[in-house]
């Protein structure tokens, strides 16, 4: 799901007085935040960000220490089953023709059930070339394709990444309990 | 000329024009929405879209009145007269352009997403800017599940908005009338008499002229969606018609094939068999490599090698007292025919040339049956006999056998009488062609095959090249109303086939300077400039009609702010 209106903070800049209209104290002012940086960022101290993954992972940590939101996340893509089980897609191929990085391939047929017109015979996304833009999820009319907060995927070979339909079925299967419809 | 006035905007038009057809051909177009209106169909005034707001000028006064009572009346069906003005934009036309819009959405499915039509639909395009944001209608929509209405298309009934041109176009254009409009009301429907399928040379036209997803192609169901498609404007490659087509395709894939209008061949429409004819192009065992004959053995080659195996084996032919002939295919280009022909009459002056098979199946049709100016089928089934003819004709009175050219029944007899001793052959047909009386003659001979799907012969050549179909090559074919069109390169040539003319210059380059990397790359115009200096054939300069692309008129839609 795409995120809703109601997730979303807007924050307003403040505006400029005259001393920092100036430029050059709060250059140096900037220089100063650069060295205390650097000066306590030794042993773990106070302004440290690196952390232990993956024994530490940012999903545990709270939003406003450095953790992630699990409901806007955008990690590697599932297909969501719909309510009898089938894959929901229903190949209108809106999220190939929105993909910037053009990765998402599919190749419609005429679907076995009776109630549904079309489906994806075949349904690929190559992971690699994804730049995990979230335009597919926006883009999807019936909600069947989602990014999930997965972000940690590994393959040995390329073909590995190329996520087909039931792989992408199955992450659904995985990720439905974290990450809800 | 007369004049009427529409939207603000002067328009001259002809005596018996409706006002939709002057908006229709003005420059720029004037937009006005319409459904059922056709320039090929007889006029109905079903779809109501296109009602305008019309006034005349009093003969007495020259005051502008009302016309007809200030009724709003259909664009389509009023005929255009000196001074009336005409508003499709007025208040009150465009209140009924959004109530008539909102009618035909009321059953009409929303599943935009699984209909193919999405893209190219007048339905989406009209709502977008006539239509209003949201429906009102609460009750449930009627819901019909498709139907098959014959070999070729599926009826979505759920999606018809009865503008009734498929019926229209079955009773006016083929004759045949198998569809009909049942039910009445919100039952009302298109549909096939009982046992009765769809199934005459036309019908795939019923599904372009369908303006919404009811009618279907059941090749192209679900292949491709259309935004994904590139046309090009090309001519049938089958038949001797001559159609006018679009080749849509994408990726190097051909998808689908659409007319292309052109009032002097085919009108708006094409044949069934040009439609869904172009198969073979993609077929998976097409010829895509070079093939030369060592010790008795057909083996892989590149293309260097063959072009000069080709030539030392004809030029050997030709030194032991033999002729050579060149068997031209009807399936090539006038193009294709010049280079080859032009290459075999340079290794041996006294060739012979030849037309290959013309093959013709059944008999020529007129739709509707028995009219004069009707849409016309052809029974020949290749793109360009005439053309072939009359270029090795023109080639042959250069040479030495005086405008001689065999036919395919000739060129056996020839082959057989020994006089022949090395031949190129060209295939190009959409399937095997090969006959025995050819494999027999053609025994002893020295063989160089041109063709694009494997055959009997191709598997005997000394030299096998593998050509390119139409789709994949620019040049130009003479149809049956000896009218020469050019048609352009829609999908690239499949990897490792070469097109004719280019094996024509390459095999020229190879004899003249036994390099055939010197050969110019492929260039149809300049080959027909170089035609046209041949007596004879002087109109590959001056009458080759290119193809115009007459882009359909795209809805100029404004952005919305959302």
């Amino acid at each position: 799901m795409a995120i809703r209106p109601e997730d979303i903070l807007h924050v307003k800049t403040p505006s400029m007085n005259r001393l920092e209209a100036a430029y050059l104290p709060e250059v140096i002012k900037g220089f100063g935040t650069t060295m205390r940086h650097f000066f306590t960022s030794f042993g773990g101290m106070g302004n440290s960000r690196t952390m232990s993954y993956p024994e530490e992972r940012r999903e545990n940590m709270k939003v406003e220490d450095g953790g992630m939101e699990l409901k806007n996340f955008r990690g590697f893509h599932r297909l969501n089953r719909d309510e009898k089980g089938r894959v929901k897609c229903v190949a209108c191929m809106m999220c190939p023709t929105i993909c910037p990085a053009k990765c998402i391939h599919i190749i419609a047929g005429e679907s076995p059930w009776d109630d549904r017109e079309k489906y994806p015979v075949k349904f690929e996304i190559d992971e690699l070339r994804c730049i995990y833009c979230g335009m597919c999820e926006e883009a999807c009319p019936v909600d069947a394709i989602e990014l999930t907060p997965e972000y940690d995927i590994v393959g040995l070979t390329r073909q590995e990444m190329i996520f087909d339909k039931e792989k992408l079925l199955h992450v659904y299967d995985v990720t439905i309990s974290k990450k809800p419809m | 000329m007369p004049k009427i006035t529409l939207n603000g905007r002067e328009l001259e038009f002809k005596p018996g024009q409706v006002i939709i057809q002057v908006a229709n051909q003005a420059a720029p177009v004037i937009e006005i929405p319409q459904y059922c209106y056709h320039d090929g169909l007889s006029i109905v005034a079903s779809c109501r879209i296109c009602l305008a707001e019309i006034w005349m000028p009093d003969k007495a006064t020259g005051k502008l009145m009302p016309y007809m009572g200030g009724k709003l009346m259909p664009t389509c069906q009023t005929t255009c007269i000196d001074g009336m003005v005409v508003y499709t934009d007025s208040p009150k036309a465009v209140a009924n352009q959004k109530a008539v819009m909102e009618y035909l959405l009321i059953n009409h499915p929303l599943d935009c997403p699984v209909c193919d039509q999405a893209g190219e639909c007048l339905l989406q395009d009209f709502s977008y800017e006539y239509g209003r944001g949201e429906s009102r209608f609460e009750e449930a929509k009627v819901k019909n599940p498709k139907k098959d209405l014959g070999p070729n298309i599926y009826l979505y009934s759920d999606r018809c908005i009865m503008c009734t041109r498929c019926v229209r176009f079955t009773r006016e254009v083929t004759g045949t009338g198998e569809l009909l409009v049942s039910g009445r009301g919100n039952r009302e429907e298109i549909d096939v008499f009982p046992g009765k399928p769809i199934d005459n040379e036309l019908s795939g036209n019923v599904v372009d002229l369908c303006p919404v997803g009811a009618l279907l192609d059941k090749d192209f169901l679900f292949a491709q969606r259309v935004w994904f498609l590139k046309s090009t404007p090309s001519i049938d490659g089958i038949t001797a018609s001559g159609d006018n087509i679009l080749v849509e395709h994408n990726d190097g894939k051909v998808y689908r094939i659409k007319p292309r209008t052109n009032m002097s061949v085919n009108k708006w429409w094409i044949t069934d068999e040009v439609r869904h004819g172009w198969k073979f192009v993609q077929r998976e065992d097409r010829l895509c490599e070079p093939k030369h004959k060592q010790f008795g053995v057909q083996l892989k080659t590149d293309w260097e090698r063959a072009i000069a195996d080709c030539v030392e084996g004809l030029k050997a032919v030709a030194t032991r007292g033999k002729h050579i002939a060149f068997l031209a295919s009807p399936m090539l280009s006038c193009e294709d025919t010049f280079s080859i022909a032009r290459a075999t009459t340079a290794i041996d002056p006294r060739a012979f040339l030849a037309v290959g098979p013309v093959p013709v199946h059944g008999q020529d049709k007129t739709f509707p049956p028995n009219s004069a100016d009707g849409f016309k089928l052809y029974a020949e089934k290749c793109p360009n006999s005439r053309g072939v003819r009359r270029t090795l004709e023109a080639l042959s009175k250069q040479g030495k056998h005086n405008g001689y050219v065999a036919n395919f029944e000739q060129f056996i007899n020839q082959v057989r009488s020994g006089e022949i001793g090395g031949v190129i052959v060209t295939g190009n047909f959409p399937s095997d062609w090969v006959t025995p009386a050819l494999m027999d003659a053609l025994k002893n001979a020295f063989v160089v095959v041109i063709d694009t799907l494997p055959s009997e012969l191709a598997a005997r050549a000394d030299v096998l090249l593998p050509g390119a179909t139409w789709v994949e090559k620019t040049g130009c074919f003479e149809n049956a109303r000896a009218m020469i069109q050019a048609f352009e390169r829609a999908i690239p040539v499949l990897d490792g086939a070469r097109p004719e003319a280019q094996i024509g210059a390459d095999l020229f380059a190879q004899i003249k300077s036994g390099k055939p990397d010197l050969a110019p790359a492929y260039n149809a115009a300049a080959i027909r400039t170089e035609m046209s200096r041949v007596p004879g054939l002087e109109a590959f300069a001056t009458s080759v009609s290119l193809p115009t692309v007459t882009v359909e008129q795209q809805p100029a839609m404004a952005m919305v702010e959302l």
